[in-house]
Order: C-alpha cells, then structure tokens, then sequence
C-alpha cells in the first residue's frame, strides 16, 4: 500500500482559519513542529505495523471541507455507562468539554479537586508535543480538560471521562491534562464511545504528573464503533513514590493505537500497566508502552492479553528503559495471545534496554491456541463448543480483569467483555 | 434394554489401532471393572466412549440406551447421561468450579426440557456430596482442578458425576495416584450412586480399588480386545498372578 501523507499547507491553512482563542499560540507553535516530521510512515521502526495512511486520507479531506463544519448530523449515542459505573461524569463531545457537565462538579473543588477547560485558561508549555500525533493533536487544538488533585487530597469516587465521537465531526483532538499532588490520590475512568457509520479519527493525548507519594488509577475503556480510527497517548512522570495503575480496555475500534508512556523520575515508584484487546473482523489494535526506569529502586509491571479472532491483527511492542544508575530497577513485562482463527496475527515483541547493574527484569510472551484438552473437559460435562470456548476465553481474559484498579467498573467492565468475547466467538 | 452395548469396535488414532474388536455389553444396575495391562487399550476404550476428536473408529458399533452414541457430540453424550471421569483432569485456571457444576447440570436440564436448577438446592447437593467425599467447601470457589492434588481432583470427578447423575458412568483409573483415605472417600462417592438405573464401568490397573467397590463383572483388556471376563474373583486371580497369563492365554 502506497503511503499517504498529511498535507502540510492543507493543516496551515485550517489552523490559519480557526478563531483566534486561547489556544491560538499553541495551534500555531504546534503546527510548526508538526511540519517537521509529518505523519508516521510504516517505515518508522514504532510503526512498522500500523499504518496511518487511512487516518492520513480522512483528515486531508476533513481538513479541506472544514469550512463546512458541522457538516454531519450528530448521532445519539447510547450513555448508559454513566449510569452503570458510579463515578463524576464529564462529556468531551468531539473534543469540547461540556460546560453542563463541568459545571455540575463544581463542588469537587472542596474536596481539592479542580477541573478547567483548556478553551478557557491554558499556559501554552503545559501542552506536551512529543511526537508526530501529539503534535498534530496540538495544532488543531480547541479545548480540553485540566484535573488537578491539590497535596493530601483524594475524592470519593472516581471522575469519569466520557469521550464521546458523535459522528458530526471526522476528525477530533482530545487533550487531557492530569496533576496529582503529594500523597493525592485520584482515580479516572475513561469511556470511549462512537456513533454513526461514517469514518471518525479521534487522537486523545494524555498527560499526567504524579507528585511525591500520588497514586493515579485510571482505567481506560475503549468501546467505539467498528468505523472508527483512534490514536491514543498516554504519558505519565512519576515522582518519588508515586504509584502509576493504568489499565486499558481496546473491545471496539477498526484501528486503535495506544502509546503509553512512563517516566520514573525518582526513587521508589511504581509502574503498573495491564491491558486487554478483544479483535476479529480486520480490527487493528496497536499498543506500544514504554517504561523509562531513569532512577532506582522503583518497580514496574507490564501485562497484556489479546484475544483475536477472523483477520484481526494486533501489535504488542512493550519496552522498559533502565538508565544508568538506575539501580535496584524490578521491570517485568508479559504479554498473551489466544488466536481463535488461523489468519488472525499479532506482532510481539517485549523489550528491555539495560544500562544498569544492580536490576531484575524479565519479560516473555506467548501466542496459542485455546487448550484442546480443556475444551474436551468441559464438553465432555455437557457444555457445547461455543460455551466452553466463552469459559475459556472469559478465563484467559480475567487474568487481566481480575487485577483491575478501579472496582466500580469490574461489573460494566465484564459484562462489555463477555458481550465482546461473545459477538467475537460467533465470527468465525 | 441394554444399557451400553458395543461390538466388534476397533478404534485408534491415525493409523494405529488400538481398539481391535472389542465387545460388551452392560445392563442397567451392573458395575463392570475393566483391567489390563498399560497399552492395553482402557483408557482408549474410556476416551473413545466419551467422544474424544483424537481417536478414530473404523469398525464396529456402540449403543448406549438404544441409540447410537457414535454420532453424538461429546457435549451430546454428556446431556444424555454419559459421564466420563478423568484418568487425568484437566486444570482450568480462571474458570470456576461452582461455574462448571452449575453449567453443566442446565446444560442437561435445558436438554431435558427442565428449567435451570435453583440456586439452593445446587448448594445443598453439592454440600452433601462434599460432605460425603470429605471434601473442604473452599473448592467450589477455586478454579476447575487447579492447584488440586492427585486426589483432591479425583474427588472432584466424583463429586461432578454426583452432580450430574449419569445414567452410565465411565470412570477411567479414578484409583490411580490415591492414598488409602482418599481412595476409600471416593469408593463411598462411588458405591452412593449405585442405583438399579445407573451402570458404571471403572476402568483400573489395580484390583484395590475393587475391595471397596464391589463389581458384578470384571473383564481383562489385552491387546485391545477382551481376553477374559469373570465375576470379582477374577480380579483376585490377576492379583495374584499378574497379567502375563491373562497374556499368554490371550496370544496361544
């Protein structure tokens, strides 16, 4: 497949003609650091297996009707998550931060929790351009959310982030900013929702600070339509002792890439990162994490599970960075795959770069097919082919679900994946 | 009518027989021990009985009540009443015990035209049955056999076919790797299910277990067919002499 770049003066002239707002400086800085690189091309060694050149296609010519916006009709999009997991709801609608839902938080400054959109107050270096994505994330930015957690301070229950691509627009940045102070502790849940049948491109970038002694769970929940195109960053620094959960749900999308990225700035942090991918079709899911060790002791763990049926291909490229001197370093990474389908694909490879001593680090990987002889177990009790391959799947993946960070999404968390695992088994 | 009846089966994997015309017949209410030397075929004979994909059968037929068992899927057998208990069980980590039971006790019931099984009277029968084996109640949250003893996962089969009230069951060395407690637990699991409607065929190597499950038949496997069928004496005699006459009479 020949690649198809982003036309630079196509991505000028749209940032040329947004309003001028609070974040014009920003747009404007990125759209320069932008021009540099361009999109990613499957020559890029991270992007090997992900092309881009769809995402590519779709946003030349968003970029080039964006006069018309909003062109498409906005699509209800079923919310019941809100109701199901108990948490303070926030809706980003394409993007944009709903006031209302903000609004209604107020009171959470009390318990030390502030909450700002971008739209309204924003310093322009606390936007992080770190690569290609985030830097056209940034160019084409309009708003996004701040979530401070002022020292000492941690709430009731989780904020949840509803991210919502209602099908009006094709292409949306989202940009979430998160600062966790001293011996805070804050817990996020993110739900990521589509509608409509036209092709979407969302581009999320994450960015936390965890101070000394933070903790931040956050537990990302990706259930988009099967049209849908999403790249999707996550980078955190972690300070002395602050302690990192990070999980992530891919159950929906036609391609998903996640970067996740942790920096460990200081002694005594830790890293834990889990994710679970659900493919069939031609699903495309991409997670590349990267855990920078730059000081020791501090702890990390990496573990990933797909399961992947039809021609669904999925990409696990994991890495841990132990700097020099980084002594007393414990990084272990594993990743497992159930393929259901002899032309499903995943692309393995965990990683370790070492430059210290004094470290421990493992990591390993396993790519299989369900276990026959346990599949015969349980038919032999009475349990048909389809029901013994969902006890076996649903095992597979509890492995993940059974360590999840935030327990008020456990009960909507499983029933999405076993309606998941359900429609997945079915494809064949 | 007959409970099981097989003639003449000569079953295998790929092209290696194993089974080489093997016939018998059980009525209902009988307990049949089935011996022999390894490589004679039991465990064959257990595997081909509950409908394993792994072996073939070229000739020869099985009914079971009736009907032919051959064509049913292994998850078909089992609704009909087919239990086979494991040489080996398997251990499923992450799938749950209480989840398997109750699976598959609805799964025979929806084949029945019953409605699912109430959640108490599950926990009674299991609890009794647990009771009964001398088993810790703490297994009906842990994964399937995982983590289990030899005879901890033995007990388990056991209490599955208490569960699951077969009509035949088939137990394939449940004897094997059991100490004298575990091994006397499970013959009490065993001689409870005796019923005039159930048959069971406990496929052994050894004659200890029938000391404390007394069979109607015995019959010695040799070469994959049988060389010999008695009553319980003739599992004293192979006791005593081994199974090299059983052999050398089979082959003269």
């Amino acid at each position: 497949m020949s690649a198809v770049g982003l036309q630079q003066e196509l991505l000028e002239a749209a940032v040329t003609a947004l309003p001028a707002d609070e974040l014009s400086a920003v747009r404007e800085a990125a759209v320069a650091s932008f021009a540099a690189n361009g999109f990613p091309t499957t020559r890029h060694e991270d992007w090997k297996y992900t092309n881009l050149s769809a995402v590519a296609a779709l946003s030349n010519t968003w970029l080039q009707n964006k006069a018309d916006e909003p062109g498409a009709q906005a699509i209800a999009v079923d919310t019941a998550v809100t109701g199901q997991i108990d948490a303070h709801w926030i809706t980003i609608r394409n993007g944009i931060i709903d006031p209302a839902s903000l609004r209604k938080l107020d009171s959470l400054t009390q318990s030390g929790v502030t909450l700002a959109r971008l739209a309204e107050n924003v310093a322009k270096e606390s936007i992080a351009v770190d690569d290609p994505l985030s830097a056209f994330n940034a160019a084409l930015l309009r708003d996004g959310l701040r979530i401070r957690v002022a020292n000492d301070s941690a709430l009731d229950k989780p904020i949840g982030l509803l991210l919502i691509d209602d099908g009006s627009v094709a292409v949306t940045q989202i940009r979430i900013l998160i600062e966790v102070g001293e011996h805070a502790k804050l817990r996020v849940v993110e739900c990521s929702l589509s509608a409509g049948g036209d092709p979407q491109f969302a581009n999320s970038v994450t960015q936390a600070v965890l101070c000394d002694n933070a903790a931040l769970d956050f537990v990302r929940l990706q259930q988009r339509r099967k049209e849908h195109l999403s790249v999707n960053r996550f980078s955190a620094r972690l300070e002395r002792d602050a302690v990192l959960n990070y999980n992530n749900f891919d159950l929906g999308g036609e391609l998903a890439r996640n970067d996740i990225v942790a920096d460990i700035v200081a002694a005594g942090a830790s890293v834990n990162l889990r994710g679970l991918y659900l493919a069939s079709g031609r699903q495309h899911i991409d997670n590349h994490t990267c855990v920078d060790h730059r000081v020791g002791p501090a702890k990390s763990t990496e573990e990933y599970r797909g399961i992947l049926n039809g021609r669904a291909r999925c990409v696990f490229n994991g890495k841990a960075i132990v700097h020099a001197g980084a002594d007393g370093t414990d990084a272990d990474q594993s990743n497992h795959n159930l393929l259901l389908s002899e032309k499903a694909e995943i692309d393995t490879k965990p990683e370790l770069e070492i430059y210290a001593d004094d470290v421990k680090c493992s990591h390993g990987a396993t790519v299989g097919q369900l276990d026959k002889s346990a599949l015969f177990y349980l038919r032999s009790r009475g349990l048909d082919k389809d029901e013994a391959t969902q006890a076996l799947t649903r095992a597979f993946a509890s492995a993940i679900l059974g360590k999840l960070a935030i327990e008020e999404c456990h009960e909507y968390l499983a029933t999405a994946m076993d309606e998941q695992l359900d429609a997945l088994i079915d494809e064949e | 009518m007959n409970m099981l009846e097989i003639k003449n089966l000569k079953a295998g994997i790929g092209d290696t027989e194993i089974l080489t015309g093997l016939s018998l017949t059980v009525k209902p209410g009988e307990v049949h021990a089935i011996m022999g030397p390894n490589g004679s075929g039991k465990s064959t004979l257990a595997q081909v009985l509950a409908g394993h994909e792994d072996f073939e059968v070229y000739d020869g037929t099985v009914e079971y009540m009736g009907k032919n068992l051959l064509e049913l899927a292994p998850e078909e057998r089992a609704r009909e009443g087919v239990f086979l208990g494991f040489q080996y069980p398997v251990e499923i980590p992450g799938v749950n015990n209480t989840y398997l039971l109750k699976a598959a006790v609805n799964a025979k019931r929806r084949h029945q035209g019953l409605d699912e099984i109430d959640a108490f009277d599950f926990l009674k029968i299991a609890r009794e049955t647990m009771e009964m084996l001398d088993m810790d109640q703490s297994f009906l949250n842990r994964g399937v056999n995982e983590g289990f003893s030899g005879g901890e996962k033995k007990r388990n089969e056991i209490l599955q076919m208490a569960i699951l009230e077969p009509r035949l069951a088939i137990l394939d060395e449940t004897d094997s790797g059991l100490d004298i407690d575990a091994l006397k637990a499970v013959a009490n699991g065993i001689n409870s299910m005796r019923d005039p409607e159930r048959s069971i065929v406990l496929v052994t190597h050894y004659q200890r277990l029938l000391d404390y499950v007394e069979p109607d038949y015995v019959h010695v496997l040799s070469q994959g067919r049988i060389a010999r069928s008695g009553d319980k004496s003739l599992a004293l005699q192979l006791e005593e002499k081994g199974y090299d006459w059983i052999r050398e009479a089979a082959s003269a």
